[in-house]
């Protein structure tokens, strides 16, 4: 149906705008990775060869940067997946009381701005805050929540860890739940005529049919963790030390911070490289193997 | 086991996380009507309950009359609803004008299709520097306009996607007759297949609406004056410099929450499908 030509107009203005707000910041991002610039001091760009690629090397900041959001990502998503597949079951279970007001409180966490959950959980923490004045109230120990150094058994590393979990599983919940509902009632019904008990229709007609929903599911968990910042903004500022400091916050750090040790525009543009490498990677090998975007589009 | 007990047992657990996630919320709104010495205390609701933060962060300013201690935060809510509105409008027309594209006339290929579908993936703090080269070449840096300028780059993608799901349930058939009996196919556009996805369009609005509304690392470095920053930025921005007024931030959060929680809560239907670009439905 309908022209070539006319198919083109309708998607020019957005490749048009898209080229040049991404394939643009994109060129000069590998441009700047050659080349120096200090926030402070310098004024134009100067041509460094691959001094930023050995400082990388040397850098092991940057290395603990990467590997702290890995392990982030590692812990964080597996978890929201579990917990959120057990909550959806929960939220489709015929036995529930109040489900339509139980899943608008899930909803909360995922509409409220990133900035906003952190600087709520800052104030709860905080060291003088309303969780340890109710710890110390109950005869327990007040834990300093957002200081607490590696090694230490509350470590902050963790704590950002389960809020980001806290914040994220009702995500996983809810679509897992959209999926189970979209299973054609008769299916359940034949299997329940047959005398299958609810555990057996969940291991057997639930869970295979809600595979590429947790797929799709953890593709996003996954695209979104490789870019949590405004929490760590907010909570920890990468702190204490640099124990929160992952990748993205690091690239923060040295490009945008004055007085990291390191600021340097074009050293943070080649970790703005590493961290798309990395992104790129991880999101290429869940979707090549899942998701077929001819078949989603087109048939 | 007896179908009542194990009912009784599913509710109170759903029921418990169910707390868990409304109680950081409800402490949040407590603070916000809380005296100044009550901030710090582990009590939910406020014992001598107080407008007071309310009417100091939204119009006079300071804190417990200290002049210029919290600025009014008018300016900056403005900033945010001028953003977030002109962004809702503009790229959910470019999104479905896009997506019209892509579904019916394969326009551009997979490659396009994919390639603005892992625009979703870019994190924003990669390509941040170049846009303040950008904004600040073309005098778009620090300007209300520039933070419209830049935005699309988060929601076209995911607004794309989502009207290519909402045309989809369009029925092919009245645009094939439309097209026989004469009209253009931009007239088929504005005049068949968009009237018949105006609920996907409103709801992409929305979801785009909700994504600039929550940005909050672009504008942190885009837009670093009152002029132009919107209210998320300078709560961020605010409570790392000057620290715990917890009362007036509070409020702050309360304004910059409540909106969106009950936006969320009216396209609940919708939400998990715009949030995995229509791919859960």
């Amino acid at each position: 149906m309908g022209s070539r030509s006319s198919g083109l107009l309708f998607i020019a203005p957005a490749a048009v705008y898209l080229v040049a707000l991404v394939i643009y910041p994109t060129v000069y991002l590998y441009y700047m990775v050659f080349h120096s610039l200090n926030p402070l001091f310098d004024v134009a760009p100067k041509f460094v060869g691959f001094q930023n690629i050995y400082t990388l090397v040397q850098d092991q900041d940057a290395s603990y940067a990467i590997l702290a959001m890995l392990l982030l990502t590692g812990i964080t998503v597996p978890v929201q997946l579990a917990l959120g597949s057990l909550l959806a079951l929960l939220f489709t279970s015929p036995h529930l009381r109040g489900r339509l007001v139980l899943r608008s409180i899930t909803l909360i966490p995922l509409s409220i701005p990133a900035v906003i959950v952190g600087l709520n959980w800052k104030m709860i923490f905080f060291t003088y805050g309303p969780l340890n004045t109710f710890l110390g109230s109950i005869g327990l120990e007040p834990q300093p929540w957002l200081s607490a150094p590696f090694g230490h058994p509350f470590n902050t590393f963790f704590v950002l860890a389960v809020l980001d979990i806290w914040q994220w599983t009702p995500f996983v919940a809810l679509a897992v739940a959209a999926g189970i509902e979209s299973i054609p009632p008769d299916i359940q019904e034949a299997a329940a005529l047959d005398g299958a008990t609810r555990l057996q229709m969940i291991r057997h007609i639930v869970f295979p049919l809600s595979k590429t929903i947790i797929i799709i599911v953890l593709l996003f968990r996954l695209i979104d963790s490789l870019k949590i910042f405004d929490i760590i903004y907010m909570l920890t500022f990468g702190g204490p030390g640099n124990l929160t400091t992952t990748l993205p916050f690091y690239i923060y750090k040295i490009g945008f911070t004055l007085t990291a040790a390191k600021a340097d525009i074009g050293y943070a543009s080649l970790l703005a490289v590493i961290l798309l490498l990395i992104a790129t990677f991880l999101v290429l090998l869940v979707l090549t193997r899942v998701l077929n975007v001819k078949r989603v589009v087109w048939e | 086991m007896d179908k009542r007990i194990l009912g009784f047992i599913i509710t109170l657990v759903a029921w418990a996380v169910g707390v868990i996630y409304l109680l950081p919320f409800i402490w949040m709104i407590g603070t916000s009507f809380k005296p100044i010495g009550e901030w710090g205390l582990p009590t939910l609701l406020p014992e001598n309950p107080t407008g007071r933060n309310y009417l100091e962060i939204l119009v006079t300013g300071g804190v417990y009359g200290v002049r210029g201690h919290f600025p009014p935060i008018l300016r900056y809510l403005f900033n945010s609803v001028m953003v977030s509105v002109t962004v809702a409008i503009l790229t959910s027309l470019l999104g479905a004008f896009t997506a019209y594209g892509i579904l019916r006339y394969r326009a551009g290929g997979t490659f396009f299709a994919n390639w603005i579908l892992s625009l979703r993936m870019i994190p924003p703090v990669v390509i941040l520097y170049p846009l303040v080269v950008l904004t600040k070449s073309i005098g778009l840096y620090d300007t209300v306009g520039g933070l419209v300028f830049v935005y699309p780059v988060i929601t076209l993608p995911i607004v794309t996607w989502f009207m290519i799901g909402a045309f989809k349930s369009v029925p092919r058939e009245t645009e094939e007759a439309a097209m026989l009996d004469g009209c253009t196919p931009f007239q088929v556009f504005t005049r068949i297949a968009l009237p018949q996805a105006s609920i996907g369009l409103a709801t992409s609005a929305i979801f785009a609406f909700l994504f600039s509304w929550s940005e909050f690392l672009i504008p942190l470095l885009l837009a670093p004056s009152e002029s132009a920053m919107p209210l998320t930025a300078f709560a961020g921005y605010f409570s790392n410099q000057y620290g715990i007024l917890w009362g007036p931030l509070s409020a702050a959060a309360v304004i910059i929450s409540l909106p969106v929680i009950m936006t969320a809560i009216m396209i609940q239907k919708y939400l998990i499908r715009g949030l995995t670009l229509g791919f859960i439905r």
